[in-house]
C-alpha cells in the first residue's frame, strides 16, 4: 500500500521530519478511512446503549452507521494528507516554497494524481476522472431503471432495491452534473482562462475534490446497506422511515454540501482577485461569468441543504423531530429547506454548460459572440431570480396555496433571461462561417434540447398544468431534457473542445460524432416517449404501471439503451484518445482566450511572465459596432 | 451572398437572401410544430373527466401554440445557419467578413416579445387558477375525507352517511371537495382523467376540489414516491349517476352496520 517515493530529486533538499506526511495518497487515505470507520463502529457497537421501548425505528444502528461513516470521513481526510497545511501552520512551521512546490505535484509525474496535489490542473483532472466514475454509476443504475421499466410484464427488481436504485441514481447524477462543468474545466481551464498561475486558495481546491471522494463512499456503502429508497428528494417523513442506507445519503450530502461551498469561496475569490492586467469584466470571457454564477448560486443554496440533512439525521438517530407533524415539526420544513438548495441548484448545473458552449460558439463561427451584455444580464437574470422559485415545487403540498401565483410569477420571469441566452447564441451562430465540428453540433443540439425543455418548463410553472402533470413521468422527462440535453451536451462538447489543453492530445473527433448522434438520437426517443407516459398519466418512480403505458415504456427504455451504447463509445473514445490521441498543437481551435496561449503540456505555473489583456476574445471578423 | 459593407445604405435588413429564407421556413415550421406539439400532447392526455380537467388541456393547448412562434424561429434561424457554406477539416474557416457584435434593434425586440409571452402565460394562469379555487368554496359541495396510507386511499362520506370505503364513488355534476390527509408519510392524491392533485400530508388536511362531468371509472394514483409499494397505490373512481350513488350508499350503510 505505502511504498517508500523513490524521489531521488526532490528528497535531496527535503527534511527528513517530512517524510511521512510526504507518502501520504490515496492508498493511505484509504486505508486510514476505512480502519476508523472499523474501529468505531465496533466502539459503537460495544458501548451504545440499547434502543429504549418506545424507539419507533432502529435509532441504535443508525448512530452506529453516522458514527462510523464520521469515522470514514475523518480517517480518510488525514490519511489523504488534507491537515498538513493547517498542522503545521498550527505548528508554527508554515510550509517552506520547496514544500509548498512539493504538494503542488512538481517532479511527481504520474503520482501527484494520486496525492493532495494543489495544482489546478492536476485537480481539474482529478475532477474529470471522479466525473467520468460517477456518471458511470449514475449510468448504470439507470440502465437497471429503464430495463426493470423495460418489461411490461413487471419488474425482475425488488421494490425495495428499485427504489432504492431510482434514488441513488438520482442524487449520483445530480452531484455529477453539478461538478461536471465547474470541477474539471472551472478548475483546469479558468484559471488560465483569466491568466492566473493557480486558484486562489490551492490547498482549498485539493480539498474540494477529495472530499468528493469521501463523500461517494457513504452513498456506496448506503447501497450495501438499503439504499436510498426516497428519490433524490429524501422528503421526511419517508426519510426518517427509510432503512439505515439513508444515513449514507445524509453523510455524502453534508460532505458534498462542504466541497461545494469551498470551491465556490475559492472559484469566486480567484475570478474577482487574479484576473490578468487589463483584464476587465467587458473582457472577460463569457464563461468565467457562468463558472462565477454557478458557484456563487452554490454558496447560499448548500448550506442549506447541509442543515436540512443535519436535521434530517437528528429525526432519525437521536429522535428529534424537526420534520414529524405528530411531534410539532412539518414535513413542509424540510420540503422548503430542499427546494431552496434544489432549485438554485439546476441552475448551478445549467449555466455553466450554457455558457461553456457560448464560449465555443464564436469559435466555431469566427464571429463574434453576439451580443456579451445581453449574456451577462441573462446570467446574472437567472441566478438572481432562480433563488426565488423554489416553491413552485410545492404547489401541490398544499403549503401556503396563496403563494402558488407569486411563485408562478417568478417561475415564469425566468423564461426572460432564458430567451436571452438564446438569443446569444442564435445571434453568434447567424451569418456565421460554420466549422463543422463536434462542440459546434452540440451548440445546435442544445438549442433543440433547451426549448423543448424550457417550454415543458413552462407548463409546469403554470398551477393548473402542474396540477395535472407534478410527480409524473413528464417532470422526469422535462428536467432531463434541461440536465442532460442541455447540460451534459454542453459539458461533452466541453470535454471535445478542452481536451487538448488538458490533455496535449486531439479529442477523436470520428467517435466523438458516432457517440454525438447515438447519444442525440437516444435522448429524443427516450424523453419524447417519457413525456407521453406522463401525459398520459405514469407518476413517476414507480416500479410497475398499468398496461396503458406498456408501449411508452418501452419505446423510453430503447432509447436509453441507445444513449448508453453512445456514452460507451464516448468513453472509449475518452480513454483512447487519451492514452493515444493525435498530438495537438497549442491552439488547435485558433481562439482567442488566453488558455491556448500556453504551451503544451502546460508549465507548472502556466505563464512565465503574467499576460496582459486589451481586447476581449471575441475579436473575429471587421468590427463595425 | 455579399454583403456590401462599405454601402452607405445596404441593402434594407428583410430584403436580404438569408433574412427571408429564414422568414418562409419560420413561415412553415410554426403551425407544424404547433399543430403536431399540441395534437401529441393533448392526444396523450386522454379524455377530460372534469371541466378543470378540459381548462388543463386547454391551456396546454395555448401554450403551446404561443410556445410554437417562438420554437419555430430558433429552428427556422438555425435551418438557414446549417443550409448555409459549411467548412471540414483541420484548419478554421476565415473569418466573417463583418462581426455583428451588437444589435441593439435585435435584443429590444427580443426581451420585449419574451416579456409579453411571460406576461401573458401569467395572466392565462391566473385566470384559470381563480376559476379553480372558487370550486373549493362552493357550498353545495359534499365534502370527502380522503386519507392516504401506506399503500392504500380510504374515503370518509362525512355528509351524513358517515360510509367509509377504500373505493370512490361520485356522483355526476355534483360539487365534491377533498379534505386530505395521512396517517404515515407523504403521499399525493391525484385523480388522473380530473386534473386534480394534493399532497396528502402527515398531521394537515389539504384541500382540492373538482366536478365530475362524465360518468365512467377513472384512475386515482399516488404521485409521490411514499415507500416501497408507491407504484401499486392505485384505485379507480366510479362516477355515476345520482341515483345510483344513493342506492350505493345505502348499500354501504347497510354493510357497515351488519359488521359493526
Amino acid at each position: 500500500m505505502t511504498t517508500t517515493l523513490n524521489r531521488p530529486s526532490a528528497s535531496a533538499h527535503s527534511a527528513p521530519k517530512r517524510a511521512l506526511i510526504e507518502r501520504l495518497n490515496i492508498f493511505t487515505a484509504l486505508a486510514l478511512g476505512v480502519i476508523s470507520a472499523v474501529v468505531v463502529w465496533r466502539l459503537a457497537l460495544q458501548f451504545l446503549p440499547q434502543d429504549s421501548e418506545e424507539a419507533i425505528f432502529f435509532n441504535r444502528e443508525d448512530k452506529i452507521t453516522l458514527l462510523s461513516m464520521i469515522a470514514w470521513f475523518i480517517g480518510f481526510m488525514v490519511g489523504i494528507g488534507a491537515l498538513i497545511g493547517p498542522f503545521r501552520w498550527v505548528m508554527g512551521k508554515d510550509l517552506s516554497h520547496d514544500e509548498n512546490m512539493f504538494y503542488a505535484g512538481k517532479d511527481l509525474g504520474v503520482k501527484r494524481y494520486f496525492r493532495y496535489t494543489t495544482d489546478h490542473k492536476v485537480v481539474g483532472i482529478q475532477y474529470l476522472v471522479v466525473t467520468v466514475v460517477i456518471f458511470f454509476i449514475g449510468g448504470v443504475l439507470a440502465m437497471l431503471i429503464r430495463t426493470n421499466l423495460g418489461n411490461p410484464e413487471g419488474g425482475w427488481i425488488h421494490p425495495q432495491a428499485y427504489n432504492a436504485i431510482v434514488g441513488t441514481h438520482g442524487i449520483v447524477m445530480i452531484v455529477a452534473t453539478i461538478i461536471m462543468v465547474t470541477g474539471p474545466f472551472g478548475n483546469f481551464i479558468m484559471p488560465i482562462m483569466i491568466g492566473a498561475r493557480d486558484m486562489a486558495f490551492p490547498r482549498l481546491n485539493a480539498l474540494s475534490l477529495w472530499l468528493i471522494v469521501a463523500a461517494a463512499a457513504p452513498i456506496l456503502w448506503g447501497l450495501a446497506i438499503g439504499g436510498i429508497s426516497t428519490g433524490w428528494t429524501a422528503y421526511n417523513p419517508l426519510a426518517s422511515q427509510a432503512p439505515l442506507g439513508q444515513n449514507g445519503y445524509i453523510m455524502f450530502i453534508c460532505i458534498f454540501a462542504i466541497s461545494t461551498m469551498v470551491a465556490g469561496a475559492n472559484i469566486t475569490t480567484t475570478v474577482i482577485r487574479m484576473r490578468a492586467k487589463g483584464m476587465t469584466w467587458n473582457r472577460t470571457p463569457i464563461f468565467i461569468y457562468g463558472v462565477v454564477a454557478s458557484v456563487a448560486l452554490a454558496l447560499p443554496a448548500f448550506p442549506v441543504f447541509f442543515l436540512s440533512q443535519i436535521m434530517s439525521a437528528m429525526d432519525r438517530a437521536i429522535g428529534t423531530s424537526f420534520y414529524d407533524a405528530q411531534h410539532g415539526g412539518s414535513g413542509w420544513l424540510y420540503e422548503n429547506l430542499f427546494w431552496l438548495m434544489g432549485h438554485p441548484e439546476v441552475y448551478v448545473i445549467l449555466i455553466p454548460a450554457v455558457a461553456a458552449l457560448m464560449e465555443m460558439a464564436p469559435v466555431f463561427t469566427r464571429n463574434p459572440l453576439f451580443s456579451f451584455n445581453l449574456a451577462v444580464i441573462g446570467i446574472a437574470g437567472i441566478s438572481g431570480l432562480s433563488a426565488l422559485v423554489w416553491a413552485h415545487h410545492m404547489y401541490m403540498s398544499g403549503w401556503a396555496p396563496l403563494l402558488n401565483i407569486p411563485f408562478m410569477l417568478t417561475t415564469e420571469l425566468i423564461s426572460i433571461p432564458t430567451g436571452m441566452l438564446f438569443l446569444v447564441l442564435i445571434g453568434t451562430l447567424w451569418r456565421g462561417r460554420l466549422w463543422v465540428t463536434m462542440p459546434m453540433a452540440s451548440v445546435f443540439a442544445l438549442l433543440w434540447n433547451f426549448m423543448i425543455g424550457g417550454v415543458t418548463g413552462i407548463y409546469l410553472s403554470d398551477i393548473p398544468a402542474d396540477a395535472f402533470l407534478h410527480g409524473s413521468m413528464y417532470v422526469t422527462a422535462h428536467f432531463h431534457y434541461t440536465l442532460m440535453g442541455a447540460g451534459l451536451t454542453g459539458a461533452i462538447a466541453a470535454l471535445v473542445f478542452w481536451f487538448p489543453k488538458m490533455t496535449g492530445r486531439i479529442f477523436d473527433a470520428k467517435l466523438s460524432w458516432i457517440s454525438f448522434w447515438m447519444v442525440q438520437i437516444g435522448f429524443q426517443i427516450a424523453f419524447i416517449g417519457m413525456f407521453l407516459v406522463g401525459l398520459a398519466g405514469q407518476p413517476r418512480r414507480v416500479e410497475g404501471y398499468a398496461e396503458t403505458f406498456n408501449t411508452g415504456n418501452m419505446v423510453t427504455t430503447g432509447g436509453a439503451y441507445l444513449i448508453m451504447a453512445g456514452m460507451l463509445v464516448l468513453l472509449y473514445a475518452l480513454i483512447h484518445s487519451w492514452m493515444n490521441g493525435e498530438k495537438a498543437s497549442m491552439n488547435p481551435w485558433h481562439s482567442k482566450t488566453l488558455e491556448w496561449t500556453v504551451a503544451n503540456p502546460i508549465p507548472l505555473e502556466n505563464f512565465d511572465v503574467l499576460p496582459t489583456v486589451t481586447t476581449d476574445a471575441y475579436g473575429y471578423g471587421k468590427e463595425i459596432r | 451572398m455579399s454583403l456590401n459593407e462599405t454601402g452607405a445604405k445596404q441593402t434594407t435588413w428583410w430584403k436580404k437572401k438569408d433574412v427571408k429564407q429564414t422568414a418562409l421556413i419560420w413561415v412553415i415550421v410554426t403551425p407544424i410544430i404547433g399543430y403536431v406539439a399540441t395534437e401529441v400532447q393533448v392526444r396523450s392526455m386522454g379524455a377530460p373527466a372534469s371541466e378543470i380537467m378540459a381548462s388543463t388541456i386547454n391551456l396546454m393547448r395555448i401554450f403551446t401554440w404561443a410556445a410554437a412562434p417562438v420554437a419555430g424561429l430558433v429552428f427556422a434561424m438555425s435551418a438557414t445557419v446549417l443550409l448555409s457554406k459549411s467548412f471540414y477539416g483541420d484548419t478554421p474557416p476565415p473569418e466573417a467578413e463583418i462581426g455583428y457584435r451588437n444589435s441593439p434593434r435585435a435584443n429590444a425586440l427580443w426581451v420585449a416579445v419574451s416579456a409579453l409571452l411571460c406576461l401573458f402565460a401569467l395572466v392565462v394562469g391566473m385566470v384559470a387558477v381563480q376559476k379553480d379555487s372558487a370550486s373549493l368554496t362552493d357550498a353545495t359541495a359534499m365534502e370527502i375525507k380522503v386519507t392516504g396510507q401506506q399503500w392504500v386511499w380510504s374515503y370518509d362520506y362525512t355528509g351524513g352517511s358517515g360510509v367509509r370505503s377504500d373505493v370512490l364513488y361520485l356522483p355526476v355534476n355534483k360539487p365534491v371537495v377533498f379534505h386530505v390527509t395521512s396517517v404515515d408519510v407523504k403521499h399525493s392524491f391525484w385523480i388522473v382523467q380530473m386534473g386534480i392533485k394534493i399532497d396528502a400530508n402527515p398531521g394537515y388536511i389539504t384541500e382540492t376540489a373538482v366536478t365530475p362531468n362524465k360518468i365512467g371509472v377513472f384512475d386515482v394514483r399516488c404521485a409521490e414516491l411514499c415507500g416501497l409499494l408507491h407504484a401499486y397505490m392505485q384505485n379507480k373512481v366510479h362516477v355515476v349517476s345520482q341515483a345510483d350513488y344513493d342506492a350505493w350508499i345505502k348499500a354501504q350503510s347497510k354493510l357497515e352496520a351488519a359488521t359493526a
